[in-house]
């Protein structure tokens, strides 16, 4: 007997078939449809019905499954262990909203409780299963930043949010020095002495973080690229990326200031932006090409790419031995949002004297800085918590220090690492060093605590 | 026999003023982090990934929820709870296919995440003492550091959480070779529904294994579905992390012979042999249309069998080699290594399924699996799996809302004696309402009681509490339901623990031969 062999009256549903094959029997479309569905409910408020037909069905996708396999590898999970906290809850309050169960200002204020670092997106099953040969990803993210658009367009603020965003709007850079005075005059003061031009075919765009805290990052990254003999310019006049104005559900004021910023690359005719921080990458290859579709035809290049690239090609030659035991930090928006993992690897196994304890790329989908998505301005206590973590999965592996690759986790991590005496350094910086080049500027407040080997020449340093 | 009349949901639930009341105490034992009041907390401990009438979210969302972070924690609310008599609803990971967590008469839901610590390792005599909220896959990268494993591996592996595992007794996928929850926990400490706290294990408990002292209690303290109380901290025994795995797939012309195969290898006696998964051909046809991760296979292969072997190398090796004799006696096709290894770490490391399926006419929609489970005889898979077909066919002969993804059978013990028969029900929720959704109930009975009919139980690893098949509970257990009932009301004197589950209201009613008997039917 096989399953095939029907043993009643004959039925095309009594055997396995794929539906719609047109080999089918046709009585299969013969059945009539009992069930009516649910009436769906209108919903009355305008913005709420727009953004639940547009999520819907993404976030339906991950309600259906109600695997949470993303739960353990969520940063924000890890620490709070609240499952109104997690990748699920997020999709399936927008089920609930379609439902008419929630609206926005019940839910706004959870969805603080994101870095946006991808991880979930990563772990889902759904990725898992169709992202290899489809492309396919879970788009836990987007719907985090819709979901604070949408509170943001409807009235419902979180208030650090609020002001960072406004100080943003006024000094046109994010307020990362706290009352400390930012504005349009200092934002190049980093490159003091570099001797860098403005403007020209290539424009290195440097964050906010990096430009005013860590400064030691792009001073290492201007003299490394100057070694190489690797042209470029500073911009004209640089804003903010938007980025940041952007995650937290700002989207407005995201797109004036990337509006600006294209039009001031325009201005100086450049064609080609230098990024050394993920976080402007993200919004420089996701955000921008989707405010100017075809407009933005601006090339967008990863520095520690371009490293890696001149690595190979002999252009750069690290000599100068670093005797430090490290592990490196793979950046979330690197690593789990853009899949670049490698070319910092190379950089970090070129340098001499480095004992180096790799911890493979698929383990970090969990580890984080909680430096990013807003967290650490609406609760720093948990960006603290998130960072303390991962500097004890470095603690276990008996290094000195963790090399980073993204300003914006420089300064959590660093404040974690010195409980832990870590020291935490951006690979700019490191490679900057090996390379025999006195890097200068300020690795923040809490850095610089390794500096007597006449490593890292900062200008904070003493 | 009126079906279904004893289980009406009732929508009574505390009183706002009994909530304020309850949140008002609940202060004085908790931090306010600890007490969980928004509408989105309570919306989002209000479902599991069982099959939930997304319609009547609102009637299952409890009250508050709470996340203690100790033993004394969870007593003190359990206590002030049993006081003022309002529902208590254990939550761990939120990941079962029956509803045990879901709240049916609001009131408190105790979420043991953060009790997520590792207590004491003991490397010398092999096991582990942890919080009920820690995660398998999450402990095993804290013990590969020693070598070790805790080999509990359901399909919620990279999710679910001890406690859970505890209060659903449940079923691993490589249980023939480690066994399953009960044989893994060796002990818990248990707050019971009057907040008073139970250590329960064999005999005294601890760290022994094998205890002839006293009635045998652990047992009774799994797979209740949180009726019974809240596991805290359980002592759990370890093994050698396996050297080496062996997952080899076999394919056939036709189910019988995969079927006979799959009983041949399970009887072998290898004793690295961890599980056989039988695929018969409603889910490989399934697999070949709407599973991307479907490495496509001839079309005369209709029925696979895979195995899973764990061990070190050198008896993998030698235990592979019988199992590979014995596919040649039966003509099963090896796939290769790469399918093998590629498909197992589909099913096994990754474990999902595709979150869409079809109308009849072939329009693709997105669905939700469901898995109903039994444990079924050997000898009775076929005529189970067949009845089951059936089932799922009369549904979609009614609506495009069911689609019929197939059939695994798994291997339970080492002997083959037993299998989780299980069949995935893909279900276009979007499109649920009350007739759909009572059409599925009722699906879902007579799916329980074919699986009684071949003298099967009606869960191997789900549990058999929810909706419609609940009903046939007093049939299975027969005198044991009544035992059931007597535990309940002892323990639980007021009823606080889990309310509406298991039909243990019945427990608080007085006399109910009368309405047993109805359930259970003509014997």
């Amino acid at each position: 007997m096989t399953q095939t062999e029907p043993d009643m009256r004959p039925d095309a549903l009594q055997k396995p078939f794929t539906p719609g094959a047109p080999s089918n029997d046709p009585e299969l479309e013969s059945y009539p449809e009992t069930v009516s569905g649910p009436v769906p409910l209108e919903l009355t408020d305008r913005r709420t019905a727009e953004f639940v037909e547009e999520w819907r069905n993404a976030s339906y996708n991950c309600y259906s499954s109600g695997h949470k396999f993303c739960r353990e590898v969520c940063p924000v999970m890890q620490v709070t262990r609240n499952e109104s906290w997690t990748p699920t809850a997020f999709h399936a309050n927008v089920v609930a909203m379609e439902k008419g169960e929630l609206e926005i200002a019940d839910i706004a204020e959870d969805y603080v409780n994101c870095t946006q670092c991808g991880a979930c997106e990563l772990r889902c099953p759904n990725t898992l299963f169709t992202g290899d040969f489809y492309k396919f990803r879970t788009r836990t993210v987007d719907v985090v930043k819709a979901v604070r658009a949408l509170a943001v367009e409807s009235g419902v603020h979180q208030p650090n949010w609020q002001t960072w965003n406004e100080r943003t709007n006024d000094r046109t850079h994010e307020p990362v020095l706290g009352e400390t005075e930012i504005s349009q005059e200092n934002v190049r003061n980093w490159a003091e002495g570099l001797d860098i031009p403005i403007g020209g075919d290539t424009v290195l765009f440097v964050d906010c973080e990096a430009a005013f805290y860590r400064t030691a990052v792009p001073r290492a990254v201007a003299q490394i690229l100057q070694k190489a003999g690797y042209e470029f310019g500073l911009m004209g006049e640089q804003w903010c990326c938007g980025g940041p104005a952007a995650e937290m559900g700002y989207v407005d004021q995201a797109k004036r200031f990337a509006r600006h910023n294209l039009d001031n690359w325009r201005s100086t005719g450049t064609k080609r932006l230098l990024v050394l921080d993920p976080h402007d990458y993200i919004s420089f290859t996701e955000d921008y090409p989707k405010y100017f579709g075809a407009e933005f035809d601006i090339e967008v290049v990863l520095v520690v790419e371009v490293l890696a690239d001149l690595l190979a090609q002999g252009k750069l030659t690290p000599t100068v031995p670093v005797d430090r035991t490290i592990t490196y930090h793979d950046p979330c928006r690197l690593n789990k949002r853009k899949g670049i993992w490698e070319e910092p690897r190379q950089i970090l196994r070129a340098i001499p004297g480095l004992t180096f304890h790799d911890v493979d790329r698929v383990t970090q989908w969990s580890y984080c800085s909680g430096g990013g998505g807003g967290l650490p301005v609406e609760k720093p206590e948990l960006t603290a918590a998130i960072s303390e973590k991962r500097l004890g999965h470095a603690a276990e592996l008996g290094v000195d220090t963790l090399v980073s690759a993204c300003p914006w986790s420089e300064r959590p991590l660093s404040e974690a690492g010195d409980a832990k005496d870590i020291d935490v350094i951006d690979i700019h910086e490191l490679f900057a060093e090996s390379l025999g080049i006195t890097v200068g500027g300020s690795r923040g407040t809490v850095g610089d605590k390794r500096c007597g080997g006449g490593g890292c020449g900062g200008g904070g340093c003493s | 026999m009126r079906r279904g009349w004893l289980f009406v949901t009732t929508l009574e639930r505390p009183s706002t003023d009994l909530v304020d009341r309850v949140v008002e105490r609940l202060r004085g034992v908790l931090r306010p982090d600890q007490i969980l009041t928004s509408k989105t907390d309570r919306y989002n401990r209000a479902r599991v990934p069982a099959p939930f009438p997304v319609h009547r979210w609102r009637e299952r969302v409890p009250d508050l929820a709470v996340l203690p972070e100790t033993t004394e924690e969870v007593a003190a609310v359990v206590s002030i709870a049993n006081e003022l008599r309002c529902p208590v609803v254990p939550r761990d990971g939120g990941t079962g296919l029956t509803d045990g967590a879901v709240p049916l008469h609001g009131g408190i839901v105790v979420d043991v995440k953060r009790m997520n610590r590792i207590h004491e390792l003991d490397l010398e005599n092999r096991t582990v003492t942890v919080g009920t909220g820690i995660n398998m896959l999450k402990l095993n990268e804290q013990l590969a550091k020693h070598g070790l494993i805790y080999p509990d591996d359901p399909a919620s592996y990279p999710c679910s959480l001890v406690g859970g595992r505890i209060g659903t007794s449940g079923w691993s996928l490589i249980g023939s070779r480690y066994g399953h929850t009960r044989d893994l926990v060796l002990s818990f400490d248990f707050v019971l529904p009057t907040g008073e706290i139970l250590h329960v294990g064999d005999g005294a408990g601890g760290k022994i294994s094998k205890s002839s002292s006293g009635y045998q209690l652990k047992h009774l303290f799994m797979g209740h579905q949180g009726t019974l109380g809240i596991a805290t901290k359980a002592t759990l025994k370890l093994y050698p992390k396996p050297e080496a795995e062996l997952s080899p797939f076999w394919a056939f012309d036709d189910y019988d012979a995969a079927y006979r195969f799959t009983g041949a290898l399970a009887r072998a006696g290898v004793a690295t042999f961890a599980g056989a998964v039988l695929f018969d051909e409603y889910k490989v046809a399934y697999l070949r249309r709407d599973d991307e991760a479907y490495i496509p296979q001839p079309a005369d292969v209709r029925a696979l069998t895979c195995a899973v072997l764990y061990g070190w190398e050198d008896e993998v090796r030698v235990g592979g080699k019988r199992l590979f004799r014995i596919a040649k006696e039966h003509g099963a096709r090896y796939l290769g290594d790469e399918i093998s290894e590629g498909d197992w770490a589909a099913r096994h490391d990754r474990y999902a399924t595709p979150l869409h399926g079809r109308t009849k006419a072939g329009q693709v929609v997105p669905m939700s699996w469901h898995c109903e489970d039994a444990a079924v005889n050997y000898t009775d898979v076929p005529a189970v799996t067949k009845a089951w077909h059936e089932i799922v066919a009369d549904l979609r002969r009614k609506t495009d809302v069911f689609d019929d993804w197939g059939m695994f059978a798994y291997t339970s013990a080492d002997t083959g004696v037993d299998y989780l028969t299980e069949i995935d029900v893909g279900i276009w929720e979007q499109r649920l309402d009350d007739a759909a959704w009572a059409m599925w109930v009722k699906a879902k009975r007579d799916i329980a009681a074919a699986a009684l009919a071949h003298g099967g139980s009606i869960s191997a690893c789900h549990g058999s509490c929810r909706e419609g098949e609940v009903d046939l509970v007093p049939r299975e257990l027969g005198r044991g339901f009544d035992v059931m009932l007597g535990v309940k009301r002892m323990l639980d004197p007021n009823n606080i623990m889990n309310p509406g589950k298991y039909l243990l209201d019945l427990a608080y009613q007085g006399d109910v031969s009368a309405q047993l008997a109805e359930l259970r039917g003509p014997s």
